[in-house]
């Protein structure tokens, strides 16, 4: 469903990504792993056109979308819920869940009822966020904030849904429920690629697994395979 | 001093303050989108202004000529948006603030030009008579900016809140970069802001023309006093430019009366200064986060 | 030699050559344009110091000229006194004023700011032309030019005396520019919070360049009265002001030579403009060199269409214009417009922005030797360290809307140690420093450096207070090189006071700040890319310059937020080398890291966060054992979420 061939990309003259390659399988859930600064946030940002990567090729559903406008590639069917949530502070709950289904909204009037059945879906796996549907998501707690990040991104349908640290600045109680949340994204067969810091949950819960160091893949393999990995186990899992 | 006098002054002078308003209101239009304001918006105020003349004296009847002279002020601001703007946001330089006084320039230019130096009557169906409400007396031309003021805002308010594309704009001036992952494209919203900032200043000026006539030189005082506005009440509240915009509209009528014509531009640039020392960010404006 | 002569050899010959116009040509058409040549060299000098150095758009330019000029024609007129006084009147008048608009504008950015100037322009122009009973408004203000020593001021003395006056501000500015003054400029374009940081002031600094700017529009303005020996309200407004950007622009930015042919280019123009045959070859140059300079743009690839397109569509509109247009003189504004548009747009450097590059590319001049590097005691003594609580932290809180990054903290720093701070990504860590530093003010809580208070809110006073700190995300100034970017945060060297740094007499203290400069790059090892722009160092290089830079502020606590992010190995093991040698000058450290590695080999304490709170404390051992750890990080040892490094050799 989702392709990455040696791409590269970078912030001015410092190249982050030197090469990265990896592929995502419909249905299937796959975590990347990898210290801080080795190029996670920035393989993510270079799939979604939020960077434009300088070589390479990134392939969504059989179309190649390298160097498109995110909000292109967006409608193309890929969701990104950004590192840091990045809701839409003033704006209510449910604007920024129907801001996520931006693409196949109509644009002036009707855009709600055509809307309900997902809002429903997103309210039914977050209860919590049906309870602040009025509320400014700005004022929700840093937790509040990330589901509502996932019922956004979940709003677009998408093909393929990427996840970037999902866990960032929780509480270790509210990590577990995130970490449940993606559990039964998994079951409900949505494509996910993961970036987590905690490598240890996000093997629990993937398919497959990438491990970056420097701006490429290191190391990948299945769970278990990285698990009896020494390397790995080394670096990662203790 | 009798009451009566004051009370009269200060309120026509709101009255045209909300003039000031709605230009600035322009301002907040486009800052929201792109943190970029056309700085020659007032070019576009007599620009419009011009062209809706031209409508009438051409046969239009005067409310065909509205819709035209808007659907005008927009092409206009989205040729300062391609011509000016687009560029230096790419480059995210502010090379904008030159090029928008540039591009007003040359409107201005253009216009004196094409229309001539002097100061025209522009005809209204609004009768100037006055009408006596609450002890001072108004005209309905008067009444008739503070109706248009408000029916363009309110609209615009309106469009920002119950449509999904308003909800966008809303979104991108919040996140610009999370707007564009969920499929809002930037560029356009811009433009779009751009456009309706275009049109807004064109109703300004079919307001404005009746009572000031039109001429070049019509916007260079209404624009300096609707950045006094929008700098004073902040870039991002509506509210703010109405209650700021009618307030400076009162105080300059009341400063004209009392120090005489000439300082009626000076309590705008005194208070702007005074609101800049004491509260950069606008009276109503948010306080930014710097992040590093 | 050599050197001086490249660099001064230019300046030399212009201005003997200007000195002797006079001798030669006695044209007096020809002599009132070179004498308004040098009034405005000296007006555009003082503009470019705001839009060029501080990379801001004033728009009140225009209204220092016209302050400075009623000041001098009523010194002369009102008060009965002579050009010097006059002209002395004009330049504080400017000063003042200046400063007076700059403490509230400059506070402010880009737009707002321009829209500030903007009014104060309009203020300026609504007072004198309201002022009747002293400027006689609408009406005008006569002067004489008063005789200066006795003698009748001819043109071509009052020519000299204006080149002059052009010579003598060139050089100072010069050796302002030349001066730990000219770095800061730069230093705050490129990072007004590194600047900050590093004790620099961005804020002063911009308002004390903003008030010396406008004490040389108010200068030229002085000179503009004794010049046209009449003054009008009407003479300075919007329009002049368009041309003077024009000017500046159209010259080249942060360029004294820019600002020279600016001028030329301004006094130029009506001559321009008032005859057609030779304004309809111009626009044709014009037009032939966007087309050029386009063309050659879009092949290589270097430009975007619209900037190469664009200046080729205003330049053709002023063909065609020109070919229409009957009197031209009608359109000037509008042919205004088409040529600062063209050059803002197709030549954003400028002409001498241009210039310089292939001159640059001509004359090879060699760097100024550096001096030897101080002994480092010197620099950076010894401090005593006796374990006893340096920071302190109390109950310190910082929420951002429902988001509680810090939640009521508190923890201590002893003097002499490496204190560790870690957590998982996003929680707080970075959010403590930036309070601690002043970025941001706590919401509630106490930070308490020695005792005492520490300044809340500002980078730049806690920065004096002595704390330094070092950027997750690189804040180096990026066209500075390696050697100068320590030179800005250099504490305890600039004590010149500036008519000192102006006269070009504070060269002894520059020496010293670039020898103690060059002893913190070896300290780093630096030493041999001292003059490489810190933009062109290598990542890690640039990583240790940033430590280097916060040592020059002699800081009793050295802040390292995430030092080691996205190093290789060998570069991480030098950074904890040079973390060390630093440490073993008695200089406390908070290291933030994610790196365990690198926290157990350096730290003596470490404290952990989680959701903006301390959840352990304790030595790098017993917090790797400590439950609470284990438990937040969801079962695993701390190592888990660091690199796959391994653990580093001690050095």
């Amino acid at each position: 469903m989702l392709q990455v061939e040696d791409l590269h990309a970078g912030y001015g003259a410092s190249e982050v990504l030197t090469g990265t390659t990896l592929t995502v399988k419909q249905g299937t859930l796959v975590a990347l792993i990898g210290a801080n600064g080795a190029g996670k946030t920035t393989t993510m940002r270079a799939i979604s056109g939020g960077l434009k990567p300088s070589r390479g090729k990134v392939v969504l559903d059989g179309q190649e979308v390298q160097g498109l406008d995110a909000s292109r590639i967006a409608r193309l069917g890929l969701a990104h819920a950004p590192e840091g949530r990045k809701v839409f502070g003033p704006l209510s709950v449910e604007d920024n869940l129907m801001l996520g289904a931006y693409g196949r909204l109509p644009r002036f009037f009707g855009f709600k009822a055509k809307a309900q059945a997902d809002l429903d879906r997103v309210y039914e796996l977050f209860p919590k966020l049906r309870e602040r549907t009025g509320q400014a998501a700005g004022t929700l707690s840093g937790g509040e904030q990330q589901m509502l990040a996932i019922g956004r991104a979940l709003m677009a349908r998408p093909k393929v849904m990427l996840l970037d640290e999902p866990s960032m600045g929780l509480a270790p109680v509210i990590v577990q429920e995130v970490f449940r949340t993606i559990r039964r994204l998994k079951e409900e067969g949505i494509t996910l690629l993961l970036v987590e810091q905690f490598a240890k949950s996000a093997l629990e819960v993937a398919d497959y697994a990438y491990v970056m160091e420097r701006g490429r893949i290191a190391v990948e393999g299945t769970p278990a395979e990285l698990s009896r990995n020494e390397r790995v186990i080394a670096a990662y899992l203790g | 001093m009798n009451p009566s006098i004051i009370g009269q002054m200060a309120v026509s002078g709101a009255l045209m303050g909300l003039v000031y308003a709605l230009i600035a209101y322009g301002f907040q239009l486009t800052y929201a989108t792109s943190k970029s304001i056309n700085f020659g918006q007032g070019e576009l105020v007599m620009v419009s202004a011009f062209f809706s003349l031209t409508l009438l004296n051409l046969g239009v009847p005067y409310w065909a000529m509205i819709p035209g002279g808007l659907l005008f002020g927009a092409l206009l601001g989205l040729v300062v948006e391609r011509a000016g703007v687009r560029l230096a946001l790419e480059q995210k330089s502010e090379g904008w603030i030159l090029l928008s006084i540039i591009i007003g320039l040359f409107f201005f230019s253009a216009a004196e030009n094409i229309w001539g130096r002097d100061d025209r009557p522009f005809p209204t169906p609004i009768s100037a008579d006055p009408i006596h409400v609450l002890g001072v007396d108004v005209t309905r031309l008067e009444l008739s900016v503070a109706v248009g003021v408000f029916a363009i805002m309110g609209a615009i308010e309106l469009f920002k809140r119950r449509t999904l594309l308003g909800k966008a704009f809303e979104a991108v001036s919040a996140d610009r970069d999370a707007a564009e992952l969920m499929g809002i494209s930037a560029t356009r919203t811009v433009m779009l802001s751009y456009g309706l900032s275009g049109a807004v200043a064109a109703l300004a000026g079919i307001l404005v023309s009746p009572i000031t006539t039109v001429g070049p030189t019509m916007a260079s005082a209404l624009i300096l006093k609707a950045f006094s506005v929008a700098v004073v009440a902040g870039l991002d509240s509506g509210f703010g430019v109405v209650l700021i915009g009618m307030s400076l509209g009162a105080l300059e009528s009341l400063a004209s009366f009392y120090l005489g014509s000439g300082w009626r531009e000076a309590p705008g640039l005194v208070l702007l200064i005074l609101a800049l020392a004491l509260r950069p960010n606008g009276v109503f404006g948010k306080a930014t986060i710097r992040k590093v | 030699m050599k050197r001086i002569l490249l660099l001064r050899g230019a300046e030399l010959i212009v201005f003997a050559l200007l000195a002797t116009i006079p001798l030669l040509v006695v044209n007096p058409y020809a002599l009132g344009l070179l004498t308004l040549l040098a009034i405005y060299g000296i007006l555009l000098i003082g503009l470019d110091v705001t839009v060029g150095y501080l990379g801001q758009v004033n728009l009140a330019h225009v209204a220092f000229l016209g302050l400075g000029a009623y000041t001098a024609g009523l010194v002369v007129t009102k008060l009965g006194l002579g050009m010097g006084p006059a002209l002395l009147a004009a330049m504080a008048v400017g000063l003042l004023l200046g400063g007076l608009l700059a403490l509230p504008a400059l506070r402010l950015e880009g737009p707002q700011f321009a829209l500030a100037t903007l009014s104060f322009a309009a203020l300026s122009t609504t007072a004198l032309n309201e002022l009747e009973g002293l400027t006689g408004g609408a009406q005008g203000l006569s002067l004489n030019r008063p005789p200066v020593f006795g003698h009748v001021l001819t043109p071509p003395l009052f020519y000299w005396l204006c080149m002059a006056l052009l010579a003598v501000v060139w050089m100072l500015m010069r050796n302002l520019l030349a001066s730990q003054w000219g770095r800061a400029f730069e230093a705050l374009r490129d990072s007004p919070i590194a600047t900050d940081a590093m004790g620099v002031g961005t804020y002063r600094h911009k308002v004390a360049a903003f008030a010396l700017g406008s004490s040389l529009g108010g200068l030229a303005g002085g000179l503009y009265a004794f010049n046209f020996q009449y003054l009008q309200p009407q003479s300075y407004t919007y329009d002049l002001m368009i041309i003077l950007l024009l000017g500046v622009v159209l010259g080249g930015r942060k360029s004294l030579w820019g600002a020279f042919v600016g001028a030329s280019v301004i006094v130029l123009l009506p001559n321009l403009l008032s005859n057609r045959l030779l304004f309809q070859v111009f626009s044709g140059l014009g037009f032939a060199g966007a087309l050029a300079a386009g063309l050659r743009g879009l092949v290589k690839k270097t430009t975007r269409p619209f900037q190469a397109l664009a200046p080729v569509v205003a330049m053709g509109l002023l063909v065609v214009g020109g070919l229409l247009v009957e009197n031209t003189e009608d359109w000037r504004k509008a042919i205004f417009a088409l040529m600062l548009f063209s050059v803002v747009v197709g030549l954003p450097e400028g002409l001498m922005g241009f210039l310089a590059l292939f001159l640059a590319r001509l004359f090879r001049v060699p760097h100024a030797p550096l001096p030897a590097p101080s002994d480092l005691d010197a620099v950076l003594p010894a401090h005593p360290a006796d374990g006893s609580p340096l920071l302190v932290l109390a109950d310190l809180k910082r929420y951002f809307g429902g988001v509680k990054a810090v939640d009521g903290l508190s923890m201590t720093v002893r003097s002499g140690t490496i204190h560790g701070l870690i957590g998982p990504n996003g929680s707080g860590k970075s959010t403590v420093v930036n309070v601690i530093s002043g970025l941001y003010t706590p919401s509630a809580g106490r930070v308490l450096l020695r005792g005492a208070e520490l300044p809340q809110g500002s980078l730049f006073l806690v920065a004096r207070a002595g704390v330094a700190r070092t950027f997750q995300n690189l804040q180096l100034f990026g066209e500075l090189t390696a050697l100068e970017n320590v030179m800005v945060a250099m504490k305890d060297v600039y004590r010149s006071p500036l008519p000192l740094v102006l006269l070009g007499l504070a060269r002894g203290e520059e020496r010293r700040a670039s020898a103690d400069a060059l002893a913190l790059l070896e300290l780093i090892g630096l030493r041999d890319q001292a003059l490489t722009k810190a933009k062109d160092l290598t990542y890690g290089a640039q990583r240790f310059l940033e430590i280097a830079r916060a040592l020059a502020r002699k800081p009793d606590l050295l802040i390292l937020d995430e030092p080691a992010a996205g190093l290789a190995h060998p570069d991480m093991l030098q950074q904890i080398g040079i973390i060390q040698r630093v440490h073993q000058r008695g200089i406390t450290i908070i290291l933030i890291e994610h790196h365990m590695d690198v926290v157990s080999e350096l730290c003596d304490t470490v404290t952990v966060l989680d959701g903006g709170k301390v959840i352990a404390e304790g030595t790098p051992a017993e917090v790797k054992r400590h439950p609470k750890v284990i438990e937040a990080y969801l079962g695993q040892p701390p190592e888990s979420e660091t690199s796959g490094v391994p653990a580093p050799e001690p050095a």
